[in-house]
C-alpha cells in the first residue's frame, strides 16, 4: 500500500500539519532546540539503536520480526536514519510523509500496535538516559527531553494513524466488494436479467436492488428481470414492499418482474400480512420462472430431440 | 399545432418525441396538440417517447399519465416508451407508479406493441 494513498484518507496537508504542531506545541523554538541536539545524537545513535533491538530481539513476539541476521541489520541501519531525523530541526510535510512511509511499512509487516507503541516507550528511556549521561545540568536536560518528547509523540499519531488509514481503507473496499455482491444481476439469456438475492433485505439495501436493477435494465435493455428470493431469510411487508416499488419501476421502463424463489412460509406470510402482489409474476421455483421469462421474450424451453424420440415420431407416422 | 414537440402520424399510430425539457406550460401543450391530433386523424393508437427527458416531476408526469386516459376515452391506447432509470426511481419514490398506461423500453417495442395487439384482433 501507498502511504501516500494515506496521506489522502487522513487528509495530511498544510493545514492538517499546523492544527497537529498547535496541539502537540512543536514550536520553532524545538525545532532549533532539536537541531542543536545534533551532535549529541550522532554520538549516541549507535548506542540506542543497539539497546533499542536489544528489546525487540529479546521479547518472542517481536524477535520474529527480525528472522536473520541480515535483516536485523538493514532495519538498524533505517533505525539510525529514523533517529537522526528526529534531531534534523525541521517538521514539514515532507516529514510527516515519511514519517508515514515508516509506518506504513510497520503496518504491512503485521506489527501491531501494542509492540510500536511500547517500543516508543523504549525509545524515550534510552534518550533519557543519554541525555542525562551526556548533557548533565538537569535544567538542559528537561528542556530537550521536553522537545525530543513532543517530536516523538507527533510522529507516534502519526503512527497510529498510519494503522488507522490502513484498517480504513480494508474496510472500505470490503464495504465496496459486499455492495457489489449484494446486488449481482447476471444475463442469463438475451434480454433476461437475473438478480438472486441472498440474505436479510434492510431498507438500504432494498434501495439498492431496485437502482441496481433500474440501471442493469436500461443498460441492457432487458425485457424481463427475474428477481430470486429463495435466499431471503425473512419476508415481512417492507421486504414485500420494496419487491413491489421495484416492479413498479421496471413496469415504468417497459420491462416485465418476475419473483421467483417463494417457499411455502413465504407464500403464508405474504397472504397473511395483506401485501399485493397481484401485479407481479410470481412463481416458486426459479426454473419456471426462467421459462416464464423466455416465452415473454419469445422463445420456448422444449425437450431436445432424441434418437429414441425421432424413431417414435417416424414410427407414428409411419402407422398413420 | 402550438407546442413545439412534433407529433408524426404513422399509419393508425401517432409517435411524440418528447426531446425537450418538459415544462408545465409545455406540457399542456403537448397534451393539447396530441388530443387534438386525435380528433383529426382518429388515430388508434399513440406512443410517447420520452428517452430525452432527464427530469419528470409529479406535475409532467400526471400530466402524461392524464393524456393516456384521456386517448383512451376518445378510442386510441397508448404507449409509454423510453423512460430513464433515474426518472422511474424517482416516480417510485415520489409514490406515483402512473397507472393505467403501458410501457414498453423504446420506440420500436412500443411500435411492435400495436402490431401484436391489431393481430390479435384480427
Amino acid at each position: 500500500m501507498d502511504h501516500r494513498k494515506y496521506m489522502k484518507i487522513l487528509k495530511l496537508d498544510e493545514a492538517e500539519l499546523r492544527s497537529r504542531r498547535a496541539f502537540f506545541e512543536l514550536t520553532e523554538a524545538d525545532l532549533a532546540r532539536l537541531a542543536s541536539l545534533r551532535p549529541f545524537a550522532e554520538k549516541v545513535t549507535d548506542d540506542t539503536v543497539e539497546e533499542f533491538y536489544r528489546l525487540l530481539l529479546s521479547h518472542p513476539e517481536t524477535k520474529k520480526f527480525f528472522p536473520d541476521e541480515l535483516t536485523v541489520r538493514r532495519v538498524k541501519r533505517t533505525q539510525r536514519e529514523y533517529f537522526l531525523g528526529l534531531f534534523a530541526g525541521r517538521c514539514d510535510l515532507a516529514y510527516m510523509e515519511d514519517r508515514l512511509r515508516v509506518g506504513a511499512i510497520h503496518e504491512q509487516i503485521g506489527l501491531a500496535t501494542k509492540w510500536y507503541l511500547g517500543a516508543y516507550r523504549k525509545y524515550l528511556s534510552i534518550i533519557k538516559k543519554h541525555l542525562i549521561a551526556e548533557i548533565g545540568d538537569p535544567e538542559e536536560v528537561r528542556s530537550a527531553f521536553e522537545s525530543i518528547q513532543k517530536l516523538v509523540y507527533f510522529d507516534v499519531a502519526l503512527a497510529c494513524d498510519t494503522y488507522l488509514a490502513a484498517k480504513l481503507d480494508a474496510l472500505e473496499r470490503h464495504q465496496a466488494a459486499i455492495r457489489e455482491l449484494s446486488t449481482p444481476v447476471i444475463r442469463v439469456y438475451d434480454r433476461v436479467l437475473l438478480l438472486p438475492l441472498v440474505g436479510a433485505i434492510d431498507s438500504h439495501r432494498a434501495n439498492q436492488v431496485m437502482d441496481s436493477v433500474l440501471t442493469q435494465v436500461g443498460q441492457t435493455q432487458a425485457k424481463v428481470i427475474i428477481i430470486d428470493i429463495a435466499g431471503v431469510p425473512v419476508v415481512d411487508t417492507r421486504v414485500a414492499d420494496s419487491l413491489i416499488k421495484t416492479t413498479a419501476a421496471v413496469r415504468l421502463l417497459g420491462a416485465e418482474t418476475i419473483l421467483t424463489g417463494i417457499t411455502a412460509q413465504v407464500a403464508r406470510t405474504i397472504v397473511q400480512l395483506g401485501v399485493d402482489v397481484s401485479a407481479m409474476h410470481t412463481l416458486s421455483r426459479l426454473a419456471d420462472g426462467i421459462e416464464l421469462a423466455l416465452s415473454l421474450v419469445g422463445k420456448a424451453v422444449q425437450p431436445a430431440e432424441t434418437k429414441k424420440r425421432r424413431r417414435r415420431k417416424r414410427s407414428e407416422a409411419e402407422e398413420r | 399545432m402550438n407546442g413545439s414537440i412534433p407529433i408524426l402520424r404513422i399509419g393508425e399510430i401517432l409517435v411524440a418525441s418528447v426531446q425537450t425539457e418538459l415544462r408545465d406550460r409545455v406540457a399542456n401543450a403537448f397534451q393539447e396538440d396530441v388530443l387534438n391530433t386525435l380528433e383529426t386523424t382518429g388515430a388508434t393508437g399513440l406512443v410517447i417517447d420520452i428517452s430525452g427527458l432527464e427530469v419528470v416531476d409529479t406535475y409532467v408526469a400526471r400530466v402524461l399519465a392524464e393524456t393516456g386516459q384521456m386517448a383512451k376515452l376518445m378510442g386510441a391506447s397508448t404507449v409509454l416508451v423510453g423512460m430513464r432509470p433515474e426518472i422511474a426511481a424517482t416516480l417510485i419514490r415520489m409514490a406515483y407508479p402512473m397507472g393505467g398506461i403501458d410501457t414498453a423500453l423504446n420506440l420500436q417495442e412500443g411500435l411492435a406493441l400495436f402490431g401484436r395487439r391489431k393481430k390479435k384482433k384480427k
